[in-house]
């Protein structure tokens, strides 16, 4: 790559040496955690303990704990599953597109991405499980050879959320780990203890930094980026087909892939903004993860917003161009019917906040970006339910529509997911660099070789 | 390591890095070769078996795989296989029993004043089912609801269980047969001279009836008492008054032409619904849609009956009277027909005014009556006054009618209800210390009989109250003795409702708990102090009774024996005793029925039995409850419904309470507000909120009985001008149907366009008899995909109903339930909507809100050959088989509830909880209860998904019977429950290949259509329009 | 030099360019087995060390192709030949429905086989025992030197020369690399072996309780056991625990009428055959005689017992008495019993008692068979398939 890249924004400001970077980075493992860190960690993990009772409530009883009826069949479990797969949509994106995109600001920024796809992927995988009636057979979704040849129905979309997700899961952890093993060949070579040694070299299975293998190394990472990043748009299209594929007025629309991706990456990133204040204050990175990096997400904030409320506009379009009074009923129904105070404050969080980016000063503007992303987080979780529940409430037959009223089951659960969330990533930034120390001493000032004999093959 | 400054020194190294082990003496010696040979042992990695540390490493390895190896054989070795129970066989096997093969019993079902014949299925001897007896006159193989769940009552975990005696402390404790006859005996024969009051339900049978005159012979001074909440006497009285005989005549509904019925709900509660609506719907044949009966109703409040109305004016029931007097009048003179009364100032002109009844329905009303002589039938409800009754016999009288009353049959009682004032006498003896005991003989007086009239009261001052009943109510707690009773399929006896023939009730299992028949006890008091209770007494008893007095009469050619088996196999026996003849209209009964009523004023109350729970008697059956209302699709609870207008005035909305006064009789009770409800109208529904009921009926509804009063004029179950108040407070009255109002007609927008109800009139039909298929644009789209080989070609099961013989009635709701082992699942279920209903009976409305059309559809999973559920079960659940089913595999579901979304119908049902725990908490789990499942159908657990099968097991037994009758399956042996139960046969069932079956012929009938054929699923259910016969082409 | 084995001689340089030079020089000098250890990545580096492009590229291609064609398969092979059932009415290669798994598992295969491949196949990973661990040298590599390393296997290695090579090349400064001890264990350390049984124990233990008890506890509910009652099951209702109950006296179940003769020896009359002899009927007889009749009357009917004498034998049905018999006379005396034989009426039903009586006939017919019976035999046989 040329060096314009490089120059194009300070990548890391302050300029630091890589002893520094080591330093920075890596002292939040080396040092005893404050009591705020454990006073954040209690708070999490007791949000995860409400969650759990929630989750042992439902699979003693069963659903019925939920608010779950008839005709409404499927309500807050499914609506956190995809608000959590959207969520964990942003990591795997930052890190693998903007890979392919020789975008050099991701590194500041890719591996703590990368953590929250992870963990996002996590809460997202206990909803389709904890949500199925009798939870200790769901391992029949899975194919695997029995005494009854019963297979499971491949054309159903839940089975094809089971393979993207898993798949998912399996390709986001495998590019972190990759991504990982020379930071923890770092860290066993900073280690103090015996057992951190241990552990890291555990970890880093004796990487040498051997320039034989940073070719593969590169050549594999190089791989596993561009097939992460069709994946990234296959799983929520499939999620999206959950939808999509069913008879359901309001659901059986052809929008819904890139709609829901849009959406995915539109959420995911506000969750990423949303840490990363946090995290870039607390452990002092704001030199690595600078301003810019911030404005740069939020300029795709605006533009995925947008994408989105173009996306709720051709719902209204679609259904009346198509012509099928049921259809036009549930697009009523979605922004006037029993749901509208949710479809609207869907519509301002996801689509009018985030306009404001359109302005440099609240782009760079840690209060204002805060109070949208947090905004378009509420208003993602509202999307998924009104699409859900708005859909199913009132469907063909009148005889048979309904209303869904949640449980403070329901609330707990849903608690609960952040719970896990947040306490996961409180213990990663404990545990491992949060950013990547290969990558980021590999574009400080001086980092390459000086005269390019145009013998560099990127 | 230590700090090595330049690559050249390595002395330090040396000593530091001395104490290093030697492998090998040669090592120790420094052979460089071998050192060499080390270097290379690097070079190759891990490859070389020699060296015992590679080894040692290598059996690290292996450890997960030794642990992962002892996990597994631990599993497969060890799972031993769990204890499915013991097989315990008959220890006498009983002849003619084939172990997991039904039997069918024919036995008589009484309840109010109504005798059905039914058929009870048995499994290895326990009542599964209940249907009709097709041998039965009445019956026809049909029975309503509460037939259909009178099983449930038999396997009531709250069911009395032992003789129960009052002890001083208040509460009843448990006693023994022969403790409590001996008191009672003594008892008996000790207040010689006092009064014993046995007071009764309608007694329809005759052995009963001797029983109790056997009784009387042995106690002197037995009177019995019989009543009913609901009976027929003012219509009855009206009669004798005009004709002389004692009871009105059965109508041939089937053969009138015009039918107008004032608040009479003939084809729900008002007589007996099933004949009814079976003659009824005889005349609604698509056949010949030419001969379409026309039905008028005029009603206060929406009732079933007015929900099958072609025209329907709404009334104020108070004014009835005068409605019908005007109409007499209007009659009279369009016949030139002279009046023997003076009806000056009536004039039906004004009273529409007055009213603001539909003055076009009103003019086809008249015109249809007049030109219609003798086809025609004007009927009014029993709850009117008996001028009304009266004025309507010269109605009919003038008009000719008189002919639709049959002549075939006629009411037989075998012992008249009391009088109001025999009862009034019998209180007041008890309050002046007259009556020594009083004996509950199967009732519930101090539930029923109105409060004014002090029975309760007056029941302290008696020295012995005895009551014989299945559980406890309000009368047993006031009394000394509970004695527990059989229930009715524990029982023997008869019964005898009509001239022309007599049922007979067999048990079909010996009592399950430690209870006798109610007349064995009887008899067995007859006996005396030392008389030897047998459970045969009764049996022996009947048997006589009938050799002795039935038996004779019949002039049969068999000898007793015989005849009397197979008696007991038909269930019924034809009598020649005939029907009564009624004579010319007495005039005189006319005197003083046309005094006007002046211009009404506050509100009319009209108290109505409850559909499903008849006087209250079933308040503890689940079934019964959760059977939603066949007008408002409320449960659990009863309410009064109203208009929206007089909501309007009184203030308030659905759930807020009013409070209903008449007099100083008041009662709390939340509204409903009923679109079709006449305005100042309040009608209330009895049956509920009994204070001593077991776990099941506890605090569901409200006692409407305490508006009931002893010196009610007219009639008992209609007031007016009563004081309306705005209550304090709301009450949740759970309904299983949201409603909503739709556009003009049904063929409107929003259930025209979906494709839901297609409507007709029989004028169009007529006029185009492919009007229904026209309605629909789309032509039907083509397969894209291949057909399956085998599939649908051979039998294929498919069903069609007709929704011009459905009245809405929900009889097949509580069949399906008993047939499929649904669960109860409770109000607050119900309130979220989890009823596990698999047949639920849609009503819409369209229209005005205050004079809505109503249309009813029974839906249930329609089969669908591209059934959308099936596509999105994520572990094929759900499939389809060769024979047209859509499968649902229990065994399988995990429970996503995906394809309950994907159901266009809705009508998959999903175990939310497991109901049968959650209930009232386990109380459906009850051993006893067990009993009451279908053996053929499983009890899904908790967390699976559920549909109507098309009873799946009948399917397959009527497969074996092909199997083993080396045969081919034919669709016309199979019955589903509901088709079954259905009273009117709308529902036809069979295989959809067989060109010619009956069945075929409404499969492909050109009224067909399916509900949301725009989806192309492929529905097997075929719904035949409904046809109203309007005057005009509109609806 | 003492016991211990040199590895290699590893040099550290401060700045990129240095090692980039370095390399190009090492490699020209034609140093084989040598290696650059940076903390990243360093462009160039490659081409300086005269290596070519990465092939794992092909290994992700053929897996992840192989993948596709895999799972497009047996998704096929599932619904048409394992297990063909109809769902939704969509054909059993629903093309378009097995897009989006095909997809992922590509995506899948594809990934995994090259990150297994990358670190098993080329970086011959895990190795924590490399000479080059806990050296001052990698930790400084691991930091922010830059090293160059060359092994003694090198053909070209001798330690002086390759020392000043490489302070010429201005490494600033050069360490040996010696082997590590090698830590050895014994096979089985008694410690190692218990803890073993102890797992294999615990396991064993954890699985059968899961598989046994825990997985039938609730909520589990595999609607193995039922709250319905089938035949046969026992019931603490009724005093005697059983299930299923008798009739009660004196009911007639539809189609049950009671036989009228009961109890009655040599009955004035006696009913008539309503059965047909068709060809299944008397099959059904046949089965049944076989299974009740024959122990004491013989296969045959002609009085052979199978008993052996252990119960007085049945007499031959082919006598005359029996010959003359109505069918309602043998169907009596099967229903009530006769002299030492018991009644069979709770064995066999009605019909297949008539069924036994027609068979019995077709015995005595076929022991005096006479020429004419075969047309008749045929005639009858035809007019059975009319049946």
């Amino acid at each position: 790559m040329s060096p314009d890249y490089t120059k194009e924004i300070t990548l890391v400001q302050g300029n630091l040496t890589m002893a520094d970077l080591d330093n920075a980075i890596s002292k939040p493992m080396n040092e005893k955690p404050g009591r705020k860190y454990f006073i954040a960690l209690a708070f999490t993990t007791s949000l995860l303990l409400l969650g759990v009772i929630g989750v042992s409530l439902t699979f003693f009883y069963g659903i019925g704990e939920w608010g779950n009826n008839q005709p409404v069949a499927w309500g807050w479990g499914i609506t956190n599953f995809v608000f959590w797969v959207g969520i964990a949509h942003a990591g795997t994106l930052i890190s693998a597109i903007l890979y392919l995109l020789r975008q050099k600001w991701r590194t500041g920024i890719s591996r703590f991405a990368e953590a929250m796809t992870i963990f996002a992927v996590i809460c997202a995988g206990i909803f389709p499980i904890i949500h199925t009636g009798r939870p200790w057979l769901a391992g029949y979704l899975i194919p695997y050879p029995n005494s009854h040849h019963l297979w499971p129905n491949f054309i159903s979309p839940l089975v094809w959320d089971v393979f993207a997700v898993s798949t998912y899961f399996i390709v986001s952890l495998m590019f972190w780990y990759v991504g990982l093993i020379p930071d923890f060949a770092v860290l066993r070579d900073r280690a103090t203890t015996k057992i951190k040694k241990t552990v890291y070299s555990l970890f880093s299975l004796g990487w040498k930094f051997s320039n034989r293998d940073w070719r593969h190394y590169e050549k594999t990472y190089m791989i596993l980026a561009g097939l992460a990043t069709p994946l990234v748009l296959s799983v929520h299209s499939v999620v999206s087909f959950d939808f999509a594929v069913a008879v359901l007025p309001g659901w059986h629309s052809t929008i819904f892939p890139p709609y829901f991706v849009a959406g995915a990456i539109f959420s995911g990133f506000a969750m990423v903004v949303t840490a990363l204040i946090f995290v870039r204050k607390v452990f002092d990175l704001e030199n690595v993860i600078t301003m810019d990096h911030l404005e740069r997400m939020n300029k795709i904030i605006l533009l995925t917003g947008s994408m989105v409320g173009y996306a709720y506009l051709m719902e209204f379009f679609i259904s009346w161009y198509s012509g099928v009074p049921t259809e036009q009923y549930a697009a009523i129904n979605r922004a006037f019917g029993d749901y509208a105070w949710g479809y609207w404050i869907m519509v301002s969080c996801n689509s009018l906040f985030p306009q404001l980016f359109w302005f440099k000063k609240f782009r760079r503007s840690i209060p204002v970006m805060f109070f949208v992303v947090i905004l378009v987080n509420v208003g993602m979780w509202f999307e998924r339910f009104i699409i859900i529940a708005s859909s199913l409430q009132r469907d063909f037959l009148p005889s048979s529509w309904g209303y869904f009223s949640p449980t403070w089951v329901d609330f707990s659960i849903l608690i609960g997911s952040f719970g896990l969330f947040f306490t996961l990533v409180l213990l990663f930034t404990r545990t491992l660099p949060v950013v990547t120390m290969s990558e980021i001493k590999g574009v400080v000032e001086g980092a390459q070789p000086s005269h390019h004999g145009g013998d560099h093959n990127g | 390591m230590s700090e090595v400054k330049d690559g050249t020194n390595n002395e330090e190294i040396k000593q530091e890095k001395d104490q290093n082990y030697w492998r090998s003496f040669a090592e120790l010696h420094k052979d460089p070769a071998l050192i060499a040979s080390s270097h290379n042992e690097f070079q190759e990695g891990a490859t070389d078996d020699f060296d015992p540390s590679k080894l040692s490493r290598v059996s690290r390895r292996k450890f997960l795989a030794l642990v992962g190896a002892s996990a597994a054989l631990a599993g497969v070795g060890c799972s031993d296989y769990r204890d499915k129970g013991e097989i315990i066989p008959y220890t006498k096997m009983p002849e003619d029993t084939v172990v997991g093969k039904p039997k069918y019993y024919a036995s008589t079902f009484n309840y109010g004043s109504i005798s059905q014949g039914i058929i009870i299925k048995t499994r290895e001897g326990r009542p599964i089912k209940v249907d009709g007896n097709p041998d039965h006159p009445v019956s026809k193989g049909k029975i309503n609801a509460i037939g259909q769940a009178s099983v449930l009552n038999l396997y009531d975990p709250d069911r009395l269980q032992n003789p129960m005696k009052k002890a001083r402390s208040g509460e009843f404790l448990k006693t023994t047969w022969q403790q409590a006859d001996s008191e009672i005996v003594n008892a008996l024969t000790a207040n010689a001279g006092k009064e014993i009051a046995i007071i009764s339900s309608k007694i329809l049978s005759p052995t009963t009836k001797k029983t109790l005159d056997d009784f009387a012979a042995k106690y002197p001074g037995t009177k019995v008492y019989s009543y009913e909440l609901f009976n027929d006497e003012v219509r009855n009285s009206a009669w004798k008054k005009c004709y002389g005989t004692d009871y009105y005549p059965l109508i041939k509904w089937n053969e009138a032409k015009v039918i107008v019925v004032l608040e009479a709900d003939f084809l729900g509660v008002d007589g007996n619904k099933v004949e009814n609506s079976r003659m009824f719907t005889e005349g609604r044949e698509v056949s010949d849609a030419k001969n379409f009966n026309r039905l008028y109703v005029v009603e206060g409040n929406m009732s079933q009956t007015g929900m099958n109305a072609d025209y329907r004016l709404k009334l104020r029931p108070d004014a009835q009277n005068e409605f019908v007097l005007s109409l007499l009048k209007e009659v009279a003179r369009r016949t030139a027909y002279e009046l023997p009364i003076d009806l000056s100032n009536f004039s039906l002109n004004n009273f529409a005014k007055t009213y603001s009844l539909n003055t076009k329905k009103l003019k086809y009303l008249v015109d249809d009556l007049v030109n219609n002589k003798g086809n025609a039938i004007v009927y009014a409800g029993r709850i009117l006054s008996e001028n009304t009754h009266i004025a309507v016999n010269l109605l009919n009288d003038i008009l000719g009618n008189t002919k639709l009353f049959r002549t075939d049959s006629d009411v037989y009682s075998a012992q008249p209800l009391s009088s109001k004032e025999e009862l009034e006498s019998l209180v007041s003896d008890m309050n002046s210390g007259k009556v020594g005991t009083v004996i509950h003989f199967d009732s519930d007086p101090v539930y029923h009989l109105p409060n004014d009239l002090g029975y309760a009261d007056a029941l302290k001052k008696v020295p012995t109250v005895i009551s014989l009943i299945e559980s406890a109510n309000d009368s047993s707690a006031a009394g000394h003795f509970t004695l527990p009773i059989n229930h009715p399929f524990e029982s023997w006896g008869d019964a005898k409702t009509r001239t022309g023939f007599s049922s007979l009730q067999q048990p079909v299992i010996a009592a399950i708990y430690n209870t006798r028949e109610k007349e064995a006890v009887l008899l067995n008091w007859i006996g005396g102090a030392n008389s030897k209770f047998s459970d045969t007494m009764y049996h022996e008893y009947l048997m006589k009774n009938w050799e002795s007095n039935v038996y004779p009469s019949l002039k049969s050619r068999l000898p007793f024996k015989e005849f009397w088996y197979g008696a007991l196999q038909e269930g019924i026996v034809l009598t020649n005793d005939s029907a009564k003849t009624f004579g010319k209209f007495n005039n005189s009964a006319l005197n003083g029925i046309n005094k006007t009523n002046s211009k009404l004023s506050g509100y009319a109350v009209v108290l109505n039995e409850s559909y499903s729970l008849g006087d209250g008697k079933y308040l503890n059956n689940g079934w019964l409850q959760e059977l939603p209302h066949p007008v408002s699709k409320m449960t659990w609870d009863n309410y009064a419904s109203v208009s929206q207008n007089t909501a309007k005035t009184l203030g308030v909305e659905s759930n807020d309470k009013i409070s209903v006064t008449i007099g100083k009789r008041t009662l709390e009770i939340p509204v409903l507000v009923q679109p079709g409800c006449a305005d100042n109208t309040i009608a209330i529904e009895t049956g509920w909120g009994r204070t001593v009921v077991g776990e099941v009926g506890k605090g569901t509804g409200f006692n409407a009985n305490v508006l009931l009063s002893k010196d009610a004029k007219g009639s008992a179950w209609l007031f007016t001008s009563a004081n309306i108040k705005k209550g304090d407070g709301s009450y949740k009255l759970v309904s299983a149907q949201e409603h909503h109002l739709f556009e003009h007609s049904p063929n409107d927008n929003t259930l025209g366009e979906r494709h839901i109800i297609k409507e007709g009139t029989v004028k169009e039909y007529l006029k185009n008899p492919k009007f229904i298929a026209e309605m629909s644009e789309e032509a039907p789209v083509d397969e894209i995909y291949p057909k399956h080989p085998g599939y649908f070609t051979g039998v294929k099961w498919a069903m069609s109903i007709d929704l011009n013989k459905c009245t809405g009635c929900s009889d097949c709701v509580v069949a399906c339930i008993a047939e499929n082992n649904n669960p109860v699942v409770g109000k607050d279920q119900v309130a979220v909507g989890r009823e596990m209903q698999w047949l639920r009976i849609d009503t819409y409305y369209s229209g005005s809100e205050d004079d809505p059309i109503v249309s009813t559809q029974p839906m249930l999973c329609q089969q669908c050959d591209n059934a959308p559920c099936e596509n999105v079960c994520p572990v094929a659940a759900t499939t389809h088989s060769k024979d047209g089913l859509n499968q649902m595999v229990y065994n399988r579901c995990v429970g996503t509830r995906y394809c309950s979304n994907n159901c266009p119908y809705k009508v998959r049902r999903f175990n939310f909880f497991n109901f049968r725990d959650h209930f009232r908490d386990g109380f459906q789990q009850k051993e006893l209860l067990d009993l009451v499942y279908n053996p053929e159908v499983t009890v899904r657990s908790r967390g699976v998904m559920e549909k109507c099968t098309f009873c799946i097991q009948r399917i397959a037994t009527e497969r074996e019977d092909a199997i083993r009758e080396h045969r081919n399956i034919i669709g016309a042996n199979v019955h589903t429950a509901c088709q079954d139960a259905c009273n009117t046969n709308a529902i036809n069932f069979g295989d959809m290949n067989d060109k010619n079956s009956e069945f075929y012929k409404y499969r492909n009938h050109e009224l067909g259509y399916y509900v949301l054929e725009q989806l192309n699923v492929k529905p097997n259910v075929t719904y035949l329009a409904k046809l109203r016969n309007t005057h005009s082409e509109e609806v | 030099m003492a016991n211990k084995k040199l590895h290699s001689l590893a040099a550290l340089f401060k700045t990129p360019d240095e090692i980039i030079n370095a390399a190009k020089k090492t490699t020209e000098a034609g140093y084989k087995k040598f290696d650059t250890n940076t903390p990243y990545p360093l462009h160039g580096m490659d081409r300086a060390m005269g290596m070519g492009q990465s092939k794992i590229g092909f290994v992700t291609l053929f897996f992840g192709l192989s993948g596709a064609t895999f799972i497009f398969l047996f998704m096929w092979w599932c619904y048409a030949a394992s297990y063909n059932i109809v769902v939704g009415g969509k054909p059993f290669l629903a093309i378009p429905a097995f897009i989006p798994i095909t997809f992922e598992t590509t995506v899948l295969f594809a990934a995994i086989s090259t990150v297994v491949g990358m670190i098993a196949v080329y970086f011959k990973l895990p190795n924590n025992s490399h000479p080059l661990h806990d050296t001052e040298y990698m930790k400084a590599v691991s930091a922010d030197k830059y090293g160059l390393v060359i092994e003694v296997e090198d053909e070209k290695f001798n330690k002086t020369e390759v020392t000043e090579f490489l302070n010429e090349l201005g490494a600033y400064k050069i360490e040996s690399i010696y082997f590590p001890e090698e830590e050895k264990h014994r096979m089985f350390e008694p410690k190692f072996i218990v803890f073993l049984i102890f797992v294999a124990l615990a396991t064993s233990g954890m699985t059968y309780v899961t598989l046994n008890k825990l997985m039938y506890i609730t909520p589990f509910d595999w609607m193995d056991k039922q709250d319905k009652l089938s035949a046969q099951d026992g019931s603490n209702i009724f005093a005697n625990g059983e299930g299923m109950r008798p009739p009660v006296d004196g009911t007639i179940a539809r189609g049950y009428m009671p036989y009228p003769y009961e109890g009655q020896t040599n009955p004035a009359q006696v009913l008539s055959n309503p059965t047909i002899p068709t060809k299944q009927v008397l099959d059904l007889g046949k089965r049944k005689f076989l299974t009740f009749c024959s122990p004491c009357h013989g296969n045959f009917g002609d009085g052979n017992s199978r008993l052996q004498g252990q119960f007085p034998n049945g007499p031959t049905l082919h006598s005359d008495k029996i010959i003359n018999y109505p069918d309602g006379m043998i169907y009596h005396i099967i229903t009530n019993g006769q002299n030492a034989m018991p009644s069979y009426a709770r064995q066999v039903t009605r019909d297949e008692r008539w069924a036994i009586v027609d068979y019995i006939r077709v015995l005595q017919r076929a022991q005096n068979a006479k020429e004419s019976d075969l047309t008749s035999a045929n005639k009858e046989s035809v007019s059975n398939v009319q049946n």
